[in-house]
């Protein structure tokens, strides 16, 4: 920090530690916070697309995962720049919000604070840049919804989902199957959804994976898969018209949380002890099978005498089922939890189809797939691939669809994606920028430009000459007033969106415009960078 | 000093720094200078931000009292600066950034005054003096606004927050926040205005526009139990329990010894833990509570025995939360359910959970008693909505203040300058040396029109001029002139355009920077004790004050 001398010559210690202190002021600090920022949304800018690349990040535990994600790029990128970290957030309320378009929002952000660095060199006060920026986002975001176009979603077999859960696959590992996924997670999401009250619950989907088999063998299970076998290997595979009793108690002799311990001092009171241990053993299993369960699932363990005589006794039993899978598997069967042997009844049970044990390729793993239950309120997508990395892309891929149709079914308004929603808000913001008479007008230009910048990364991306096919597009969209033009990414021979099929959510789009401009606003604001000086 | 023949007589002990005389409050104003210089570019409208960064933590803020906290200040004349700043920010709440700036800029115009051997006693004579008349002048100035139909007050209460807001990064989002906070002051006790019962919830994700206001209690989803999902999530006129109190199966005591004899009573000790909880339970169903809040965890038994019976619980409700969620509701908080009595149980309109972002909300909404309200706030990045909170405190603030007192002054340097005016005005009547300090106290008080003109980069000199001829003119029309960033002439009468901040903040301002400044003038010694040796030893530094060249890394 600079520092400032007493007329005897002696330095003054305003700040603690100021010597390691670094401060940064003025336009030093726009450009430092913009170029950082840039370089962030650099690196995603080559993912943005249905031909975008994937990433390979490797953890400090060494772990390696490879995606195409932007918020699980950033995320793992690690990123100690304060001003990148934004961009970070950035890329995650878009995840937690809308669960698509993280890639968009970044390059987007990127392509403003581009704009903002010449605009700056140009001598244009910050505030009057973000300001415009404002302006001109609020007349994106009107034309957004005057272009948007509501679809319906029950017609044709819910086509409109499947396509639009096409268009957010399109870009990642798994596209080759973006329509079978895109079924699966249109499926599931109907499933478990409230249409009445256009709400979905995302956590009565569960996705588990598995490594093995291929992508195609990803199958929807309308039920629930736990990662757990029968506790005995004799006990039966299958258990039809299955009456589950949902237990939270261990089976063993119940235990007072008051500290205790036991003393015996005679060898018939040890006889006696064990005498009463196996009576309380035989107890609990009695009352399980006269309620009339046919299967118990246990959140705790059981030794193998408990288990021993389960498998005498004839009742299948599942051992160490997770809290979250308890409560998953109660909503899908109606079943309750029972926290006490005393407290079984009949009516505390859940029914399902079918329980069955499954297992995998040659490999000795096995699963237990709970099927037909009483209220399905829950369901399963079980995600196969060749490698760990591809499955967890895969499931990545996946929530990105499911979060899509879940859009979708709030609001079912859609713009048209492969660049043409930007460029013609693009068009529509140049044309108010003119109407403009401050100097806020340059800002409106730039970012009509920066939105621009998506179509041409598309492009760039899918290997086309960016100029040219973005010249193109939007000259039609002019001549033509068609604002579906857009970039033919995948050589099909129309730039036609509506022809592509290439659907976005309208709310994904909105949410992406104003979540850049925001952070853009944000860092153009800040004129003073005070950090320890380490880098 | 000049004791070369006599003996050195140590009084204080060894490696004490010490410095006194004209030097020391002249050495003293440089450093407040450099304290003030950070803060000032993040006056007015368009006031900048700052980035902070404190160990891994970065704060991105406009709020003059937030950035001088993180600057971690430690010389001891410019803490003085950093206290005031938090006064302010405690009394009124908002100003913070121009009491800082008006102290920096009274020291300033001390300055030459002590350099020329004027006694600083009579330069904080003078100032206190100039301070009187202008507080004076002040209650003459500001504007009683009336408030016969609430429609009006409401009016004020808007503008008031607006102009609060209008420097903050919510500046072009000031409609929606002023009617926001507005709304939430408005539901409080208009006795009390207590503001711990405004409360502000961080959701990342979505627009600033996407906030809403809850009237009544809002707060995240507590960690729950299996279960959970079974229970309702929704009721209308429920009857809300409060609690604090374990439900959890546990030992009730800690290291008590139970003997028994006979395996039988083995099982009577098991049972009597069970029918201690479930009597629990029962109690509290049968008192016919639906929902159920308590401060200490509620286990996953009772999250069961609650959801069979369609109960909503929750556990590790935060304190203040519960707190609100008892003003709100009108229940009383129990610490046991014997003798629990169904007059305890709150009430609200509607009860639900939903979903906000990637989190789920319980809302607590139409309470009858509703003294309390939640602001949720939206917006894309964590030191975005942290910056927005800190935003919306000081608008709460503000119109807290506007709600109690009814004087208004014209923001924008209006009153400033006009304060300013009279004093210069007054300089001339008196005679001594008390004229020159009065006239530098008018000075002074320009720096804050002519900080928002140069802020937002316009040319202050310029705009200065056109302001003094303005108020020089004099009358009812000139009296409101200040600083208008957007328009092409830079001045404009701020009082109609609605740039309206209450009177009490002025005030308050003028007298801790006032204060301030009378205090580091009157200093005329500092003795600083060497760091003790630990410190010492943690952070090894040459000498005092001289910034380890070596270490950088």
């Amino acid at each position: 920090m600079s520092l400032a001398f007493d007329d005897y010559g002696r330095p003054y210690i305003i700040l603690r530690d100021q010597g390691q202190k670094k401060r940064m002021k003025g336009l030093e600090a726009y450009k430092s916070n913009i170029l950082a920022a840039k370089a962030v949304a650099n690196t995603l800018s080559s993912s943005l697309g249905p031909k975008g690349m994937d990433k390979m990040l490797v953890s400090p535990d060494g772990d390696v995962s490879v995606t195409n994600d932007g918020a699980t790029i950033v995320e793992k990128m690690e990123i100690q720049h304060p001003t990148a970290k934004l961009l970070v957030e950035l890329s995650q309320s878009q995840d937690a919000e809308i669960g698509d378009g993280t890639t968009g929002v970044v390059v987007l952000a990127g392509k403003l604070l581009e704009q903002a660095l010449t605009l700056l060199d140009k001598g244009i006060h910050p505030l009057k840049i973000s300001d415009g920026f404002d302006r001109a986002c609020d007349v994106a975001i009107k034309h957004l919804e005057t272009i948007s176009e509501e679809i319906d979603i029950q017609a044709n077999e819910h086509e409109a989902l499947i396509q639009a859960a096409c268009t957010a696959l399109g870009s990642k590992v798994v596209s080759k199957r973006k329509r079978e996924l895109g079924k699966i997670a249109v499926t599931a999401v109907l499933d478990v959804a409230d249409l009445a009250r256009r709400d979905v619950n995302l956590d009565l989907i569960k996705i588990q994976t598995k490594t093995g088999g291929s992508v195609e063998d990803t199958r929807l299970i309308s039920g629930i898969l736990i990662d757990k076998d029968m506790s005995h290997p004799q006990m039966p595979k299958e258990v039809k018209e299955a009456k589950i009793c949902l237990l939270t108690c261990p089976f063993e002799p119940p235990k007072p949380k008051t500290k205790h311990n036991i003393n015996i001092s005679s060898a018939e009171d040890y006889k006696k002890l064990y005498l009463q241990e196996q009576q309380y053993f035989v107890d609990m299993v009695k009352l399980v099978k006269d309620s009339g369960a046919n299967i118990a699932l246990c959140q705790w363990g059981f030794d193998d005498e408990a288990n021993h005589l389960l498998l005498q006794n004839e009742l299948p039993a599942v051992r160490w089922v997770s809290g979250t899978d308890v409560e998953l598997i109660a909503m899908a069967t109606g079943a309750r939890i029972i926290p006490r042997f005393q407290e079984i009844t009949p009516e505390k049970l859940g029914k399902a189809g079918s329980v069955k044990e499954v297992q995998f390729g040659t490999s000795n793993e096995r699963m237990l797939v709970i099927e037909n239950c009483q209220c399905t309120k829950a369901v399963t997508i079980l995600i196969r691939g060749g490698s760990q990395m591809i499955v967890d892309e895969a499931k990545r891929s996946i929530h990105d669809a499911i979060c899509v149709i879940r859009n979708l079914i709030k609001d079912n308004r859609i713009v048209y994606g492969g660049g043409s929603a930007e460029l013609a808000c693009a068009i529509q913001v140049l044309q108010y920028a003119d109407e403009v008479s401050s100097v806020e007008q340059y800002a409106i230009r730039s970012f009509a430009d920066a939105l621009e910048g998506i179509p041409n990364c598309l492009a760039d991306n899918c290997g086309l000459n960016p100029i040219t096919s973005v010249a193109q597009a939007k000259s039609r969209q002019l001549q033509e007033n068609n604002p579906r033009i857009g970039i033919d990414c995948m050589e099909l021979g129309t730039t036609d969106m509506k022809e592509q099929r290439i659907y976005e959510t309208l709310s994904s789009k909105k949410q992406q415009i104003q979540l850049a401009t925001q952070v853009v606003k944000m860092i153009l604001k800040i004129d003073d960078v005070i950090a320890p000086d380490d880098y | 000093m000049s004791q070369f023949l006599q003996p050195t007589i140590l009084l204080l002990r060894e490696g004490t720094d010490t410095s006194q005389g004209r030097a020391q409050i002249v050495s003293n104003i440089n450093a407040v200078q450099a304290v003030a210089d950070v803060v000032k570019s993040t006056l007015g409208p368009r006031g900048m931000d700052k980035m902070i960064q404190t160990g891994p933590k970065v704060t991105i803020s406009n709020d003059g009292a937030t950035i001088l906290n993180l600057l971690e200040v430690v010389h001891p004349a410019a803490r003085v600066l950093v206290d005031i700043a938090k006064s302010q920010d405690d009394e009124v709440g908002d100003g913070t950034t121009s009491t800082t700036l008006l102290a920096a800029e009274l020291l300033k115009e001390a300055k030459p005054f002590i350099e020329e051997g004027i006694h600083p006693q009579i330069v904080i004579q003078g100032y206190r003096k100039a301070l009187e008349l202008a507080l004076e002048k002040l209650e003459g100035f500001s504007i009683n606004i009336s408030r016969d139909s609430p429609q009006e007050k409401r009016d004020t209460l808007l503008k008031c927050a607006q102009t609060a807001l209008n420097s903050k990064l919510l500046a072009n989002t000031k409609q929606f926040f002023s009617e926001l906070v507005v709304s939430a002051v408005e539901k409080l006790d208009p006795n009390i205005l207590d503001r711990d019962l405004i409360g502000i919830k961080n959701v990342t994700g979505g627009s600033v526009t996407d906030s809403f206001l809850v009237d009544g209690v809002a707060f995240k989803k507590t960690f729950s139990y299996a279960g959970f999902e079974q229970q309702p999530k929704r009721f209308e006129n429920p009857k809300i329990c409060l609690l604090n109190l374990e439900l959890e199966l546990k030992s009730e005591k800690e290291n008590a010894e139970i003997r028994i004899e006979k395996p039988e009573e083995y099982q009577q000790i098991v049972d009597a833990e069970w029918a201690l909880i479930y009597e629990k339970l029962e109690i509290i169903v049968k008192a016919g509570a639906q929902i159920v809040l308590s401060k200490l965890p509620i286990g996953d038994l009772a999250t069961q025995y609650f959801a069979d019976r369609n109960i909503f619980c929750a556990g590790r409700v935060p304190q203040e939360d519960l707190l609100r969620v008892q003003k709100a509701t009108g229940g009383q908080v129990q610490t046991t359910v014997n003798g629990l009595n169904p007059e305890t149980f709150g009430t609200c309109g509607l009860f639900e959970e939903v979903q906000v972002g990637a989190e789920r909300y319980n809302l607590f909404k139409n309470c009858p008693q509703s003294r309390t309200a939640t602001i949720v706030l939206r917006g894309g990045a964590e030191q975005f909505i942290q910056e927005a909170e800190r935003s919306l405190n000081d608008a709460i603030m503000i119109v807290r203040r506007c709600f109690k007192a009814n004087k208004i002054v014209a923001g924008g340097g209006a009153i400033e300058l006009e304060l300013s005016r009279y004093l210069r005005h007054y300089a001339r009547s008196v005679t001594g040396k008390t004229q020159y300090i009065v006239n530098s106290y008018a000075k002074a008080l320009e720096v804050i029109p002519r900080t928002i003109a140069e802020n937002a980069g316009l040319n202050s000199i310029e705009i200065m001029n056109k302001l003094r001829q303005r108020h020089a003119q004099g009358g009812e029309e000139g009296r409101w002139y200040g600083v208008d960033i957007n328009g092409a002439s830079g001045v404009c009468d701020t009082h109609s355009s609605f740039v309206w901040e209450p009177s009490l903040v002025k005030r308050n301002a003028l007298c801790s920077a006032t204060e301030a400044a009378c205090a580091i003038l009157s200093i005329d010694e500092t003795v600083k004790n060497p760091k003790s040796d630990q410190d010492t030893k943690m952070k090894p530094k040459g000498q005092p004050g001289r910034p380890p060249m070596g270490m950088r890394r």
